[in-house]
Order: C-alpha cells, then structure tokens, then sequence
C-alpha cells in the first residue's frame, strides 16, 4: 500500500521515564518538542527525535491528564486530577500560577492562540477559561451548559469547542455569541480539529471515531475498527487532513483514509491501552504515549 | 669631737645589716620588674609570685582573684547566652565550686576530698571511672570507629580490686561462685585454707593438698553450681540472636523475657518448642484473646471488641515468634549445654560452640536473560507465549489450495491452540491433504506460517489446556459474564437480523450458533454472552459444565459425565467450540476469533475456504448499522452564549453583546451576594439569561426597570416570600380578575430579566410543583395578546395588585390569608382611613409608570435585531415551560419591585396603614367578584 508506506508506523524511539502510565502526550507548536504526562505526577519535557528526556516538572499532587504548550514555547500549562491547571514556565520549571476552581478533575486544557487564555475541561461539566495575562486567578469564564464531564477541549481562533460525555459537541463562538451544540448520541471522548479548521473529528466511547462538519453540523464519516470504551484515548488527523488516526484500548493504532474511512494501517504501537496520540505539524512523525508507561516515536 | 671623728681609721668594708641588704634587694628586685622606685607611691602596683596583680583599689576592685580580676575564665562573670534548640538541647549545665577556684585554691582543696585509691577498691569504681576517663580522653585523640563515647560495659576496669586478689588468694578462681558448696562440712576447712593461703603468700597456694581437695570440690559439684554468678553474662548467655549489640526486644515487654527463657529450658528437654499460654501471664484477669497485630495503649483496657474474632487462631505461637532467632540456633544451644554436662575442664568453655557460625545462603541466582525492569503485561492476558525461535523462511507450495489451507490452518491454530493441531492431525490421520500436519509436504511452510501467526498474535494468550483463571472470572455469574463480554441482553430485533445476514455475506454460517456469533460481532454490544449456546439447551448445559470444570482448576477429565451419544469428533469439535467461547469469556474483545474458532472449522478447511481477514468487512458492516441507527444523530442545536467581555478581549474579538443586555454581568455580581446558590448554578444562570429573554422579546418589554430590581433582590428571605405568594396569589386571583391580571402582568413583563429572579423563576417552579401550585398557562398568552390594553384599568387601581402581593407576601400560607380576610370583612369601618394613604401612593406608582412606558419604546427598538436568536430558542419545545417559568418569574420580579416601593414608603406610613391597605385591596377584589 501506497498510503501506509507514508505513515509514521516504525518506531524511531521509546521515550522511557514515565513510571505507570502515561495519559498523554503532545508535540509542541513547531513539532520540535514534546510534552508528556502521566499517572506519575509528573510532566517530562522530551526531544522526540533524538530520544531525550530534557526536564521533568514535578508539583501536581495527582496524575497529570492534559498539558499544553504556548506557541512560543515559553508557558506551558497541565491539569490533572487535583482539580487545578497549573501554569508553568517551561524553562525555570517553576509554576507560575495554580487556577482553582473546577469542583473535579481536570481532562483537558488548552491554550489559545495568543497564549493569553487557558481553557479547562472539567470533570464538573464545565469548561473554564483561565486569565494568564492578569493576575487574576479567577476564570474570566465558565460554561457550563455541558450535561456531563466535559473530555475534551479544541481551540479555535474565535471558537471554544468542547467535547462531553453527554455526547454533544459544543462549539462555543466568540463572534456571534451563539453556542452550537451537535449532538452525537454518544459520549464524547475525544475531539481534535482538522487542520483546515472546517471539520472536527469526536472520538465516542462506542469505538467509533465520527467526523463532523462544522459549518452544517453534518456526519461525514465514522471510523471504526479500533476499542474505544473504557478509557480516556485520543484520536487525530494527520497534519495533511489525509488520514485519521486512533489509538486503541488494546494497544493498536489505527489509520483510517479519511475520505472512505478505510483501515490504511495499524500495528501494535503499545502492550496495553494507547491513552494518546499526537501527529507532528510538518513531518511525518507521531507520538503515542500508552499506559505501559512508555511513549513512542514513530516516523516512516 | 669633729677631729675625733676624722682620726677614725676604717679597715675593710663595714658589715650592713641585714634588714638593709634584704630590703635592698627587694627593692632592687621590684624595681627592675617594675621600676618601682621611679614610681610614686600611688602607681606601684603589688603582684603576687606570677605577677598578677592582686590588689587594686578600693574602688576598682578591692582584692583581686582569678584570670585578669576575673573569676576562673576568661569570660569570668560575663553571662553566657543560653541557646538551646530542638537540634541542640541545652544539657543541664552542673556547676560545682571548683568552676569558682583558683588553681591555688583548688590546690587547697586537694588534700581534703576523700577517695578510695585504686589498690582498695574493691568493686572497681574507682578503677572504672579511672579507665573510662582514660578511654574518652583516648577517644578524643583518635576517633574510634564507634562514634560517640564508648558504653560503660565495654570498658571493663583494668586493675583488679582487693577483694578480687584477696578471693584469689584464698583459693577462689574465676568464674567460679563463691556461695558455699558445702556449708556444713567443708565451710571451716575451706575458711581455714584460705585464711592460710593469704598469709602465707603465693607459694602455699600451689600445695597439693588444698589443688586435690578443689577439684575434687568442683567435680563433685553439679552443673548448676560451676555456671556461677560471677561469671560474666556473656559467658553464660551468648548472644545468640540477630538483634543489634545492646538491643534488647524484651526492655518494655519483660513477660516475653521470660516466656522466652521458660520456652528455652522447654527446647533443652523436649527438643521443640511447647508454647506456653500467654494469656495467664500477661492478659489473664482482664480478657481472653486479643486479635494478634492490634495492640492496645497502654492507657486503655481491653475491652470486648479487642477480642479476637478469629477463634482458633494461635496468638502464641505466632506472635512471639516472629523475632525470635532462627530455630537452629536452639538446637546449637542445646549442644552446647550438653557439652558442657559432659567432660569440660572447669574453667574452660565448650570452644568449637562459642564460635557460632550461621548458615548462609547463596543469593538467588538471577537468569541471564533477565532484565531488571518490569513489563506490563496486558491485564487480559492470561499467559505470554514463550518465544519460539522463528523457523526459517520457506518458500508457499506451489499448490495454492495447499498454501491457502496451510495458512488458513496456522491462522486457526495461533488462535486456538496447539490442541487444535494435534486434534486435527489425529482426526485427519489417513487425510492426504494434511501430511503438512505430519512431517509431509508443506510441514516447512506451515511451521513458519505458525510461527508468524503466533508473533502476531502475541498479545493474546495462547488457549492451554491448564489455563489458570483469574479468582473473579471464577465465580462468574451470568451478568458478569455478560458485562465482560460488554453488552446487553440480545434483543431479536429486525434491525439484528438484517445485520446478520449483510454480514454472513462472504460466508454462510451453518448453525444457529455461529449466527449469535456474529451478531455478537458485528454490533459488538448485543449478544447473549451468558448462553452462548442458547439455540441448544443441552448444548449450552454441555457448556457450562465445561465451563465449571475449566474454572475448577487442573486438567480437566473429558467426558466424565456427559451422554455419550455424541460421534468422537463432534464432540471434539464442541469441545473446541468451547474453549474459543470461553476464551472469548475470558477476554471479552476477541469476537471475531470466537466466531472463527466456533464456525464449523473444519468444515471451512476442508472446503480450501478463502481465509480472509473479515476484520474491514465486519467494520463496514458495523459501520452502516450505525449509520442508520445514527441517522437522527449528528442534531444540531443553537443557543445563545454570552462570552464574558474579557474573554472576548483575551481572544482579540470584539464582544458580539457590546453595549447589550447590561443584567447577565450585573446579576452576576448580585449573584454572589446570595451564598446559598452554589457555583454551578450561578453559571447555570447564566445560561437562563438567555433562555429568558424569548419571551420577552415576543411581548417587547424592556430592560430600565431592572436597576430597580436589582436592588431589591438583596435577601433571600424576599425570595422565599416571592415564592409563596406568587404561587398563592396565582391560585386566588387568575380566576376571578383576568382584567387586573392582565395589567398585572404587564408589569410584570417589564421587570423580567434580572438574573435572580430567573433563579428564582427556577427555584419557584420546582417549589410549586412540590407544593402542587399550578401556573397556568392562559394568563400569559392573555396578556400577551393585548399587553395595550390595560393601562386604563391599572390607572384605576394602581395600588391593589402590589397590596394584594404585599399581603400574600407576608402570609405564607392560604389559610393565613383566609383569616385576614375574615378579620378584614369584619371590620369595614377601618377601611376609610386607609384610603387617603393608599390614593397618594397610588399616584406615585403611576407617575413611576408612565416614566417605564416611555422607556419601553426606546428599548422596543434596540432589542429587535436579536429576537431571531430566541426564536430558534424556542423551537426546542421548551416553550411551554419557559414561559411557565417566565409567568411566575414575572410575577415575582414585579411583586419585588412593589415591595421595594412599599418599602420607602413605610418610612413615612404606619404600620396600621399598610394593614389598611391590604385590607382595602381585598375589599376591592371582592367587590369585583360580586
């Protein structure tokens, strides 16, 4: 197959250090860098390509769940299970602030484009924006229209989009001050936005991948093949909008044509529940971070 | 006389006196130490010996002693500071007097302290504070390994007292008691020997006589009597434990000590150990048992619930055990003592014993291959195929109805088995078309082909015949089973059984069985997992039998009680049917295997059956149910959202509400004023601004009014009375005045966004259906139809609807209200001072009226523009009850705006006459309902 020959699908390197499992891990703006959290406390700052594990940010109090970096590579922010995001300096490694507020843990945070804002998704049912410029550690936000734990978050330059376990999608738009809610009969685990920005693609808990349209709030595709229903896994597009990719709760990573939604590849990425994948913005390169405790480069 | 004097012939040199020769040279002395003849009298200084000056003057200091008009030190009287912290504590500073003394002084002193000198210390006091002095001086010189000062009973003193060379000398020898051996006889004789022995000096000690008569003393004495006293306690007991030197298990508990002994002197005799009961000892009077492992403060009393509950359960034994020495030691201690029994010199221990060596054990040793970090294994995974060295790479015969079968058998068997194989080679014995099972043709490629199958199936466990099951999977019940296999019952619906068949497409399944199969498969989530077998009871019987002796551990015996009415291989074949459902049991996701492994195999091999992967054939098929079920899904909604002015200031937008709907931040910050709302909520409200707003836009009511509301809402108590007399006052007066109703709620309208009141919109609903109030929905649309026309009649009786409100706000319950109106219906006289008040108020609600009305219009026109937003609100169906909710909100806010009103003006009006005015509106009201 021509398709798969242009995955990421050997593994370059094993990002060992993580002790149990890790719950996620993120390439940083420019792809250079990677972010990784897990059940250890702890946050480790990587070089995915060469392997390297750069610095370690110990302060959360209970497992890390979601981290981000700012565009610039400066600020980076986590959440995780002590109910507060944190937000770090990336080279001191001190935090800068701790935003309280959420009334459970925290799934998923992410930053803005500007840096200025850091938006949580909580086990509350809400989602939270978080002030980084003032020194308010107020949310300047909340939204709490969600029915359920909210998973996940997407930001947009002018939209919040949220995906919960009440099964909708719920994109939040600053300009017109409208909320659109599509509801997709099925909790919602994970969300991730195309690169091209017109679509969203919402990883259900019926191991079922499902790709919307954002302007018309239309089913285009639904994806299937891997596990899904137990865990918190991740799923994306890879940075040409070509494939979908998913991670499995039986160690497999699945890609899908995105276009007829046909299995292109997988492979066994992990022994155990692959909690996360995170595709490079430029080169063919994939991180996939698993509850065995290891996170694994891929490239073609 | 004078030549008398000059006549005078002196020879030699006169003698000078003594006095003056000694005073001279003291002063010569003094003054070349101190020039003192050159100083007045007033600066010489007086010294003594070492030159220290002694005297001063009376007032600098009188007479001196000490170090430089001190006392003894350098820091002489200075204070010292006195620190002590957690680290280091201040020890208990002892002064004695010679911390106050000269060296002259205490060289005064000397002679008159009293001490024993070493040659007549008979117990060694002195010789021992002698030695340890002795040794931390030492230890000062050269650190020892041991830090810190050295135990008392390691430094054992060095010379020996009288008394021990007095006992010497009479004959007494170390480790030897001194307790009479035979008081009677041998007592004078022995005295007599010794007294001989000490005055007639060493060499009378070595007569035979008395040597003779000693050892025939000792040998004659029994073995108690040769462990003497004196004897060192670590002669006698060696340590023999592993605790520390100086440890002692026993400090705080000494009834074990003794325990310990007694259990000791039991091993010496009987060879094991008898426990001895505690109880007596320790616990006796108080309780019976106590649970091992939980003690009890020393404070408090055992009590019934310390008792322990495991019955049976030895507490001795277990507990005093556990830090005891290892049980060989016992034994070496017994051999030793039986030594000793025998023929030991006295005087001499049992050597070979003393030096007691332990046994050591080798470390484990550690595999080559083992590597020192853990793997996960995959929770499901009952077991990890050993890695079999891959067989090496073997071209497919050429035969591809071979090759097919080949790689479709090797498939078959990664997945269920080496007992499959060895099944199938035993059935398939004369086969031609299997020799690749047997050494045959293809058996190469076929191993290879294995071998891959196996790789890629790694992850899951090989099927063995001694599968261990994990404890829960072993008391499983049909839920568990089902909820493992992660579905819900099998519901035989149309929808199921299209599935089926679309999915049966490439193969046709020839039983029942494999039909459930795949439908478990293809939806994923419907399946009877609980019975498998359940189109065949006697088969699913069969199962479950198979199942309990699986789960019942060990290898199972085949047939033992089953009917043997089934052929050798269809029963093989169930046999194998089960062991893939159970594997399936067992690891809930492998559905597709299971309904390979239980799909007639044989008959698919035999048939040279394409073998493909089915995986994507079984997704799409999945996939297009899904669809169809999903078809009402992706629904799309859309609400109003009001994002916060800063966030829209963060995100560089400009906020889409600018200058718009000024209540929602206002209220907000009303909102957390009331502390019984909690956070969620107050968000929560956020979100009913916008929901609220659908009505009132319909009916074109505006906003000014809320500043006044606001003001109103300020304690939650209002709320309550809002609440209730709301609710109540719907129930009294819809019915009988529509008219004022409609005026009423005109008003209302015009007071109905604040944010607390649509909380309270809220609370108030679900209050009134727990109290079984009805609001109805008529007045609404009443009003709603001609908001116009009522200005004339609310100009007529401004002041009766707020009276009304008053009153029932003040009443909480109907009946209350039932008998003001009683008591008010007795007394009409009352009613004409009421009146004047009520008329002026009257005109200042009104003049407040028409002030609203004109900014009604104004607002009319800004608000226009964002009623699309609320009309697509309002599709959801919600309708009805936002406007439910939005009627009492209405009716609340306006009797909160009434109430504020009222308010200011009680300042000025009595008491009685806000009375008078309720009671006033009432006759009104019955007025218009005659």
């Amino acid at each position: 197959m021509s398709a798969a020959a242009e995955l990421p699908t050997k593994e370059a390197h094993i990002l060992k250090g993580h002790e149990g499992a890790v719950l996620a891990a993120r390439f940083n703006g420019d792809g250079n860098y990677a972010l990784t959290c897990g059940k250890d406390r702890t946050i480790r700052l990587w070089n995915p390509h060469r392997g390297i594990l750069i610095k370690t940010y110990k302060s959360h109090g209970r497992e890390v769940r979601d981290v981000h970096v700012t565009s610039d590579n400066a600020k980076f922010c986590s959440c995780g299970g002590d109910r507060q995001v944190y937000y770090w300096d990336v080279s001191t490694g001190r935090v800068i602030r701790k935003f309280r507020g959420h009334d459970g843990e925290v799934n998923a945070v992410k930053f803005n484009d500007s840096s200025s804002v850091v938006v949580s998704a909580g086990f509350d049912r809400s989602l939270r924006v978080w002030d980084c410029r003032s020194h308010s550690v107020e949310p300047v936000q909340i939204i709490d229209t969600f029915l359920d734990t909210v998973m996940s978050v997407v930001l947009t330059k002018t939209e919040i989009i949220g995906g919960s376990v009440d099964g909708t999608v719920r994109t939040f738009d600053m300009r017109i001050g409208r909320e659109i809610s599509d509801n997709l009969g099925q909790p919602v685990n994970c969300i991730s936005i195309s690169n091209d920005g017109n679509c969203v693609l919402a990883g259900c808990l019926d191991s079922t991948l499902r790709l919307l349209d954002r302007t018309t709030g239309e089913l285009l595709q639904v994806y299937k093949g891997h596990i899904s229903k137990s865990f918190k896994t991740d799923c994306c597009l890879t940075n040409s909008d070509a494939h979908v990719i998913g991670g499995s709760e039986d160690g497999l990573v699945f890609f899908w044509d995105l276009v007829d939604a046909k299995v292109v590849s997988k492979f066994r990425a992990h022994d155990l529940v692959v909690t996360s994948v995170s595709y490079h913005p430029k080169e063919d390169c994939m991180l996939t971070s698993s509850v065995d405790g290891t996170v694994r480069v891929w490239k073609k | 006389m004078g030549s008398d004097e000059e006549d005078f012939v002196f020879h030699g040199t006169p003698i000078e006196r003594e006095e003056e020769i000694a005073s001279r040279k003291k002063k010569a002395v003094a003054g070349a130490s101190g020039n003192l003849r050159t100083l007045p009298a007033w600066k010489q200084e007086v010294t003594d010996e070492e030159g220290r000056r002694r005297f001063h003057g009376a007032f600098t200091g009188g007479y001196s002693a000490g170090y430089y008009n001190t006392v003894g030190s350098k820091e002489g009287w200075a204070p010292q500071s006195f620190t002590s912290s957690r680290q280091n504590r201040a020890g208990a500073r002892k002064q004695s007097i010679s911390d106050f003394l000269d060296e002259d002084e205490k060289a005064d002193m000397e002679g008159k302290s009293l001490s024993a000198s070493s040659q007549f210390d008979t117990f060694g006091f002195t010789a021992a504070e002698h030695s340890r002095k002795h040794a931390e001086k030492e230890q000062h010189e050269r650190p020892s390994a041991i830090p810190g000062p050295v135990p008392d009973e390691l430094v054992a003193p060095v010379s020996e007292s009288i008394g021990v060379k007095l006992l010497l000398k009479m004959g007494w020898r170390r480790g030897h008691s001194i307790k009479e051996v035979r008081a009677s006889s041998d007592a004078r004789r022995e005295a007599r020997k010794a007294f001989l022995a000490f005055y007639t000096d060493e060499n009378t000690k070595e007569t035979p006589d008395s040597l003779v008569s000693e050892t025939e003393v000792e040998t004659s004495l029994g073995e108690d009597i040769k462990i003497s006293e004196s004897t060192p306690v670590y002669v006698l007991n060696p340590k023999q434990d592993l605790h520390g030197l100086g440890y002692d298990p026993f400090k705080h508990a000494p009834e074990f000590r003794e325990k310990k002994r007694s259990r000791m002197s039991a091993n010496k005799e009987v060879g094991f150990r008898k426990p001895l009961s505690m109880k007596e000892s320790l616990f006796g009077p108080k309780s019976g048992k106590i649970a091992p492992g939980f003690g009890i403060g020393a404070l408090e009393e055992l009590d019934v619930e310390d008792e322990d509950v495991y019955a049976g359960y030895d507490f001795d034994q277990t507990y005093v055990i556990e830090d005891e020495q290892p049980a060989r030691q016992s034994n070496d201690n017994r051999l030793r003592l039986t030594s000793k029994e025998h023929d030991v010199l006295p005087g001499f221990g049992a050597a070979k014993n003393s030096d007691y060596s332990m046994e050591r054990f080798n470390p484990p040793i550690i595999p080559k291959d083992f590597v020192a970090r853990h793997k996960f294994s995959g929770p499901l995974e009952a077991e990890t195929k050993p890695t079999v060295s891959a067989p090496p790479e073997v071209p497919p015969p050429a035969d591809n109805n071979l090759k097919l079968l080949i790689e479709g058998f090797a498939t078959f068997v990664s997945r269920c088995g080496k007992l499959y194989e060895d099944l199938s080679r035993e059935k398939n014995q004369s086969n031609q078309l299997f020799d690749f099972l047997r050494e045959g043709n293809g058996h190469d490629y076929y191993a290879r082909r294995l071998w891959e199958e196996q790789q890629k199936r790694k992850d899951q466990s090989k099927l063995t015949l001694d599968v261990k099951v994990s404890p829960t999977v072993q008391k499983m019940t049909a839920e568990t089973r089902g909820s493992l296999l992660g579905e819900k019952p099998l519901q035989r619906s149309l929808k199921e059984t299209d599935t089926s068949a679309s999915s049966g497409g490439s193969f046709q399944f020839p039983t029942n069985l494999s039909d459930t199969f795949t439908k478990s498969a293809s939806s994923q989530e419907a399946a009877d997992a609980v019975k498998p077998f359940k189109d065949d009871p006697a088969k699913q019987e069969r199962f479950e039998q198979f199942l309990k002796e699986k789960y019942k551990g060990g290898l199972r015996t085949t047939d033992s009680n089953r009917v043997n009415s089934m052929s050798e291989s269809a029963r093989a074949q169930e046999r194998l049917d089960f062991e893939a459902a159970a594997e399936a049991i067992e690891k809930g996701k492998a559905y597709k295997e299971v309904r390979r492994a239980t799909e007639q195999p044989l008959d698919f091999l035999a048939g040279g059956l394409q073998f493909t992967s089915g995986g994507t054939e079984q997704i799409k098929d999945t996939g297009v149910v899904d669809m169809k079920s999903s078809k009402t899904y992706p629904k799309r909604e859309e609400f109003q959202w009001r994002p916060s002015p800063l966030l829209c200031k963060r995100f560089d937008l400009p906020d889409p509400f600018m200058g718009k709907l000024p209540p929602a931040p206002r209220a907000r910050n009303k909102m957390d004023s009331l502390i019984f709302l909690p956070d969620t909520v107050k968000a929560a409200s956020a979100r009913q601004v916008s929901e609220s707003q659908v009505p009132k836009k319909e009916t074109s009511i505006e906003e000014p009014e809320v500043e006044v509301e606001v003001e109103n809402v300020e304690r939650p108590v209002d709320l309550y009375k809002a609440i209730f007399s709301d609710d109540s006052e719907d129930d009294e007066d819809q019915p009988m005045n529509g008219k004022i109703q409609e005026g009423q709620e005109k008003k209302n309208e015009a007071a109905a966004t604040t944010l607390n009141r649509l909380i309270a919109g809220d609370f108030l609903e679900s209050l009134g259906k727990e109290l079984g109030f009805e609001v109805p929905m008529e007045e609404e649309i009443k009003f709603r139809s001609k908001p116009e026309d009522s200005s004339d009649k609310r100009l007529d009786r401004p002041g009766l609807k707020e009276k009304v409100e008053e009153k029932t706000s003040s009443l909480k319950l109907g009946s209350e209200e039932e008998k003001s109106r009683k008591k008010r219906e007795k007394s009409p006289a009352k009613r004409s001072g009421g009146n004047d008040l009520s008329s002026s108020e009257s005109s200042g609600d009104e003049r407040r009226r028409k002030r609203y009305n004109k900014k009604d219009r104004h607002r009319n026109d800004s608000e226009s523009d964002s009623s699309s937003d609320y009309h697509s609100r309002d599709k959801q169906g919600s309708r009805s009850r936002s406007k439910r909710r939005e009627s009492s909100r209405e009716k609340r806010s306006s009797h909160k705006k009434h109430s504020k009103h009222r308010r200011t003006k009680k300042s000025s009006s009595s008491r009685y006459s806000s009375d008078e005015e309720q009671k006033e509106s009432r006759r009104e009201k019955k007025r218009r309902r005659d």
